[in-house]
Order: C-alpha cells, then sequence, then structure tokens
C-alpha cells in the first residue's frame, strides 16, 4: 500500500504540499493533513470521469477524436482555446503553441476572476512577497472581499492569521486581523475589525484610506457605510505595523469598479511602503491559474485574453477575452483545457460554446462534456501526471503523480501535442 | 476633396473584420484596382477589401485631399481611420473598435455609435460621433501610461466606461451620460459633460490641469475630491462659446454666466486636477 508523502494538493491556490496520500489498487483510499475540499476532491477522484474519447458523444478512438479536433480548428476562422487553470505548465505551454499555430486566441480563466488584478499590476506594479514571509513576519493581516474559512480553507492556518512563523511565534496572538466585506461572513469571528462596506463601494473607502495615509483629512462623516473614525484608525494602524498584507478576493475584482478597485488597493499599499512593509496578495482560485498567466507571459509577453489572428501576439482584455468572444458571437470554434466554462460563464457565452463545435480536453465529465462535439479524457496533473504549478504567490511547485491514468488515458500536453501534428500535417 | 464611396457587401459579420486600410493615408496615391486590393483581416484569414466593399469615386493624390465615405452600417469594421494623419472620413452608419485610434490629424465622422477604444491615445485631429462611443473613448492602451495626447473627440449620445483614461492632453466633449471612471488617471486634458456624470468622476485624477466639467447632474463624486470654491471662471466663456461656434453645441451657451462649484484631487492619489460642476438653479 504506497503511501506519498509530500504530496501538493491540486485543489486550490494554496497548492499546500504536506499531504500524505495512500494509494491502495490504484485508487485514493486515505487523506492526511488535507482541508474538507481536498480530502473529499482527493477520494472521489475515480468518480464521473470520462470513459472514452467521444465525437457527438459516441465513442471513438484517440486517434479519430484526434483528428476531428484538429479538422474543427483548421477550418475555424476565430478559433478560442480558454481554461488551463487547473492544468500543469507543460500543457499551458503547448495550448499556447496550438493557439498560435491555427492562428487563434488562447485566454485562461483568470479573465473570470483575477483579470482585473493583473490589468492593475501592469498599471501600477506590484509590492509582494511569498507566503512564507507572511507567515514569518506579518502582524496585521487584512481580509478584503474574500472568506478563506470558505475557499482557501488551510490559508489561515498554514500561511496567515493563525499561522505560526519565525518572528511571529505567538501565532494569532501575535497578529491584528481585519476583514472586510459586503456581508458578514464566519471571518468576522477570526478578524480582531470586521468592516461591512456597502456593497459596489470598496474603491471609494480604499481611496479614502489612500487619502489619509496621505496626511489628508476626511470630509466626510463615513465613506461606504464606514464611519471616519474607523477609517482614521485603521489607516494609522496600517502606518504603525512592522510588516502588513492584504489578500483580496472576487469580492474586489468582480465587484463594481473591478480592476480600479485593485489599483486603489496596489496604490495604498505603494503610500503604505512609505511607513512600513506593506504587500499585497490575490487568492487565486484555481490551484494553477497563476501559472497559466505566468506561462502565457513568459511565450507571448502577456497574461491573458491573447490574440494570435494576424500571426503576432496581441493583448486586449473586453476584446480577446473568451467571455467577450464567445458572448458577441465572434468564436467559431473552441478547444477547452481542464475548465467548464458550460456551468461558469454568462449565459450568453455559455450558449454559443454550444453552437459552435466545441472540443475538450477533461478528465472528468462536466457541463462543457455534455455539449462538446469532440470529448477527450486526460489524466489529472498532480494525481496522474507530473507537472508543475504556480502557487497564488508565484511561487512553482513540482506536481506529484500518485498513481496510473485509466488505460489509454494521456495527459493534457501529449493529447495537445498529438492536436498540434495533427494540424501541421 | 476627392470622394472614395466604400458600399458594404455584407451586413453584420459575427467575426468582425479589422480594416485600417480604410484611411485616407493608405487610399490617397493608389487606383480604384489596388484599393480593392488592400489586405483586410477576417479572423486568422488575410482578405482583400473588394470582398467586403464596392469601391467607385476618385482617389486624391494626397492623403489631405482624401474624403472616404462609407456607406452603411460597419458596426463590425475595427480600425476605420487608425492611425490616420490627415483627410477625411465619413461612415454613414456605426463603426466597430479602435475607430481613430492614434490618428494625429485629420477628421473622422461617424453618424451612427461606435464600439470600443474610439479615438484612443490619439494625438490630433476630430472625431465627431452622432450616437454614443463606447467604453475607453479617447482612453490608454492597456499597459501604456497615457491616452489621448491632442486633438478633440464629441460625441452627441453617451460614453461608456473609462472614458478618457490616461488623458494627457486634448478634449473630450460628452453631449449625453458619462458612465463611471471618466477621467480616471487624468494628467491633461479637458472633459466636458452635458449629460449625467457617474460616479467615480476623475478617479485618480492627477492635475497638470487636468480638468472636467460637469454642465448636468453629477451622481456622486469621491470622497477623495474636495470642495473649494464657487465661482464664475473667465475662461468658461471661452470655452462654451468655442463649443457653440466650433463644434456646433448650441445649448453650450446657456450656461455662460453660470457660477461653477470647483472639486479638487483626486488626493487618493495626492492630485491636484478639478471637477467643476455647474449650480442647479
Ligand atoms: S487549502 Fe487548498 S491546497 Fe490546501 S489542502 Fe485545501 S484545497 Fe488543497
Amino acid at each position: 500500500m504506497p503511501v506519498y508523502r509530500s504530496v501538493v494538493c491540486p485543489f486550490c491556490g494554496c497548492l499546500c504540499d504536506d499531504l500524505e496520500i495512500t494509494v491502495e489498487d490504484n485508487r485514493i483510499v486515505k487523506v492526511r493533513n488535507g482541508c474538507a475540499i481536498s480530502t473529499s476532491k482527493f477520494l472521489h477522484h475515480h468518480e464521473n470521469r470520462v470513459e472514452n474519447p467521444l465525437i457527438d458523444g459516441k465513442p471513438v478512438a484517440l486517434e479519430e477524436a484526434v483528428k476531428e479536433a484538429a479538422e474543427i480548428l483548421k477550418s475555424a476562422r476565430r478559433p478560442l482555446i480558454y481554461g488551463l487553470s487547473s492544468t500543469e505548465c507543460g500543457a499551458i505551454a503547448k495550448a499556447i503553441e496550438l493557439a498560435e499555430l491555427i492562428g487563434g486566441v488562447v485566454d485562461n480563466t483568470a479573465s473570470v476572476c483575477h483579470g482585473p488584478t493583473i490589468l492593475a499590476l501592469q498599471t501600477l506594479g506590484e509590492s509582494k512577497c511569498t507566503l512564507g514571509t507572511v507567515r514569518n513576519r506579518a502582524d496585521l493581516i487584512i481580509y478584503w472581499g474574500c472568506n478563506p474559512l470558505e475557499a482557501h480553507i488551510r490559508h489561515l492556518t498554514r500561511y496567515s492569521a493563525m499561522a505560526r512563523g519565525l518572528y511571529t511565534s505567538g501565532g494569532r496572538k501575535d497578529r491584528y486581523v481585519v476583514a472586510v466585506d459586503v456581508r458578514e461572513t464566519r471571518m468576522k469571528r477570526v478578524a480582531d475589525l470586521f468592516l461591512k462596506v456597502n456593497p459596489g463601494g470598496d474603491y471609494e473607502l480604499l481611496s479614502a484610506l489612500r487619502a489619509v495615509v496621505r496626511g489628508y483629512g476626511l470630509d466626510v462623516d463615513e465613506v461606504s457605510g464606514v464611519p471616519r473614525d474607523v477609517i482614521l484608525e485603521l489607516a494609522e494602524r496600517m502606518k504603525k505595523s512592522r510588516f502588513g498584507a492584504i489578500f483580496f478576493g472576487l469580492g474586489l475584482t468582480q465587484s463594481e469598479g473591478r480592476h480600479m478597485n485593485i489599483e486603489a488597493a496596489i496604490g495604498l499599499v505603494a503610500d503604505l511602503n512609505h511607513h512600513t512593509k506593506f504587500v499585497l496578495i490575490p487568492m487565486r482560485g484555481h490551484y494553477n491559474v497563476a501559472g497559466a498567466n505566468t506561462v502565457t507571459t513568459w511565450q507571448t509577453g502577456y497574461p491573458y485574453a491573447v490574440d494570435f489572428s494576424r500571426g503576432y501576439p496581441r493583448y486586449n482584455p473586453g476584446e480577446y477575452t473568451a467571455v467577450d468572444l464567445l458572448a458577441r458571437g465572434e468564436a467559431d470554434a473552441a478547444l477547452i483545457i481542464a475548465s467548464d466554462p458550460a456551468a461558469h460563464l454568462p449565459y450568453k457565452a455559455a450558449r454559443r460554446l454550444a453552437e459552435i463545435p466545441t472540443i475538450v480536453l477533461d478528465p472528468k465529465r462536466s457541463m462543457t462534456s455534455m455539449i462538446s462535439r469532440v470529448v477527450i479524457p486526460t489524466a489529472a496533473a498532480g494525481i496522474e501526471a507530473e507537472g508543475t504549478a504556480y502557487r497564488m504567490d508565484g511561487i512553482p511547485i513540482r506536481l506529484k503523480k500518485l498513481m496510473e491514468p485509466p488505460e489509454g488515458v494521456l495527459p493534457d500536453a501529449e493529447v495537445l501535442s498529438l492536436i498540434i501534428e495533427e494540424v501541421m500535417r | 476633396m476627392m470622394e472614395l464611396r466604400l458600399k458594404p457587401k455584407v451586413s453584420g459579420l459575427s467575426i468582425p473584420l479589422e480594416a485600417e486600410v480604410i484611411s485616407p493615408d493608405v487610399i490617397a496615391g493608389k487606383t480604384l484596382r489596388e484599393v480593392e486590393e488592400l489586405r483586410v483581416y477576417h479572423g486568422n484569414r488575410a482578405e482583400r477589401l473588394g470582398e467586403y466593399f464596392e469601391v467607385e469615386g476618385e482617389v486624391a493624390a494626397e492623403p489631405g485631399e482624401q474624403l472616404i465615405v462609407v456607406e452603411g452600417d460597419v458596426s463590425w469594421v475595427k480600425y476605420i481611420g487608425a492611425g490616420m494623419t490627415a483627410g477625411k472620413v465619413v461612415v454613414k452608419g456605426d463603426a466597430g473598435m479602435h475607430l481613430g485610434s492614434k490618428m494625429s490629424g485629420g477628421e473622422i465622422i461617424v453618424e451612427g455609435s461606435v464600439g470600443d477604444w474610439a479615438g484612443a491615445e490619439m494625438t490630433g485631429g476630430l472625431i465627431r460621433i452622432g450616437g454614443d462611443a463606447g467604453d475607453l473613448l479617447g482612453a490608454a492602451y492597456r499597459g501604456s501610461p497615457e491616452g489621448m495626447r491632442g486633438g478633440c473627440i464629441f460625441v452627441e449620445g453617451s460614453a461608456g466606461y473609462e472614458t478618457g483614461t490616461g488623458m494627457r492632453r486634448g478634449l473630450i466633449v460628452i453631449g449625453g451620460d458619462a458612465a463611471p471612471f471618466t477621467g480616471a488617471h487624468m494628467n491633461g486634458g479637458v472633459i466636458f459633460i452635458l449629460g449625467r456624470a457617474a460616479k467615480r468622476l476623475g478617479a485618480q485624477m492627477k492635475g497638470n490641469g487636468s480638468l472636467i466639467i460637469c454642465l448636468g447632474e453629477v451622481e456622486e463624486l469621491l470622497p477623495t475630491f474636495v470642495y473649494d470654491t464657487t465661482y464664475t471662471p473667465t475662461f468658461m466663456r471661452i470655452y462654451l462659446k468655442t463649443l457653440s461656434e466650433k463644434l456646433g453645441i448650441k445649448r453650450a451657451e446657456e450656461y455662460i454666466g453660470r457660477p461653477f462649484r470647483r472639486y479638487r484631487g483626486d488626493r487618493a492619489v495626492g492630485g491636484d486636477g478639478e471637477i467643476l460642476v455647474v449650480e442647479r438653479g
């Protein structure tokens, strides 16, 4: 009964690397150290698998499915390659190679989560550090528009609020914790200070904090539902901290203001660095969405929403992002890799996916596989295949292979290589 | 001016056409046959302009003498007049994204509405839009520090999000309503809003004489803009007269002599720009 130690968990952007997994008869039977999400995902890994390559719902040989996929992509004028946040970096690199070859658009799921973050980082730059540094040094931690208790369960204990580090040996009691959200979440119980901000009012609150940190007064009694005194006090506390960190999530990136909210947050952190050390780290959701951005950047110069239709990469979120391309009815074929846009994208975009010939590479059945013309099962990275993934703070971590994939099932990167060969033929 | 007419042969393509060749700079000096052969891009295929448009009329020797009339709705065509330096383009309908982006001279008149990024990073010339403008009118492209650097844009209808983002110089006049974040990161230049101005006006505006003038209602100003005075600026008279005489916006004259409330900001970035809001009443 092989027991694998120091296993990296491929289920969220924390990429916890201390799991112990027991495999029996090529099935995962025990998970130690994983959070509830991770344990459940590992234990149910064998369920709901795509068993065979399919064309129009009928089982076919892999070669046939690859051929059909290549045919679809070659004849398309505006093919879209999308997903990529739940696979390893090798597959992402192959997907970009394919996009260039077919003159398509390649986008990853960052465009519907932290795309605005990236836009803002490109405009203003970034003050960041690793999660280890936060664990060892941060005495002030702010969670803004995110709820790690639900989405990144071990974040608090491994990296942030509760973690004990080199200069924070007291753990939770060595830190002051603030949570900001539009509704009271369970973070209220974790935090020393919980700020309930009016929905859509984050930008104003961040701007006000910035002005106060810069030494201006505030002429108003409250900003977005937060009283002036509280804002003044928080600004003071931020300036006086030894090392501060802001973690933020979709509550900030996907609410009114989007990338401008993040610009305001980056600006605040930049201003605070005149007083102390302060950093900003996005809470990335899918385990390798940060890798999707990193690989796309090193290959094309841009992090997402890259268009190769003119033979060279061009970048413009809003124009070349998958949601927009689909909702406007532009994309005339799609290749989806390790993602389920039919379930997650807005209705108009999802409907377009069902209208055009769609190809999906995924270990599991999904809404997208149900509406796809071609379905190719693949080996799950981090369980049945090796590879590299990037943690939310940008640290690359090697994923392990724990067991063999079902017979005849290849990793994403290999299937993509087959499609590339077929397109070039 | 010599008039060249482009009649669309198709309507409403779902995959837009990229046709930066629809510009006096490219067309002047060519024969009609050569114009038909100009390259346009439909998705990942390079094709002939003549496949999408009937080309007729006359070609001028110099761009400054060239008038191009696009007869019909071309909301599916991107980059019309992009980068042009002289001459005139008239679109008798809607136009797609990036119209007149990076242009430095000449004039574009669109009778209908335009897509996003119209006049983005333009440095000179005039764009007139009869309908509405999309998002990021006269804005900076992603990753670029400066938006519009000169010239004038007049939209009769409303303008979308982040109009004039990163604007450095030049004039944008919005006849209708302005969506949130109009004039964000502005560092120079002037924006007039005749309709309703949505919130987050001038967000992170730096200064350098940046000025947003609201002749209509203002939804809400950021808490980081601070009121300092109410006055009747003398320069306003000249501005309003110019709008009326040069751009034909007669109703601008109604505001001559009216007092304005002045707000300064954006303090979030230590900025010293100004938002002037006309006194109601
Ligand atoms: S917090 Fe995330 S990475 Fe860590 S065990 Fe849970 S799901 Fe896996």
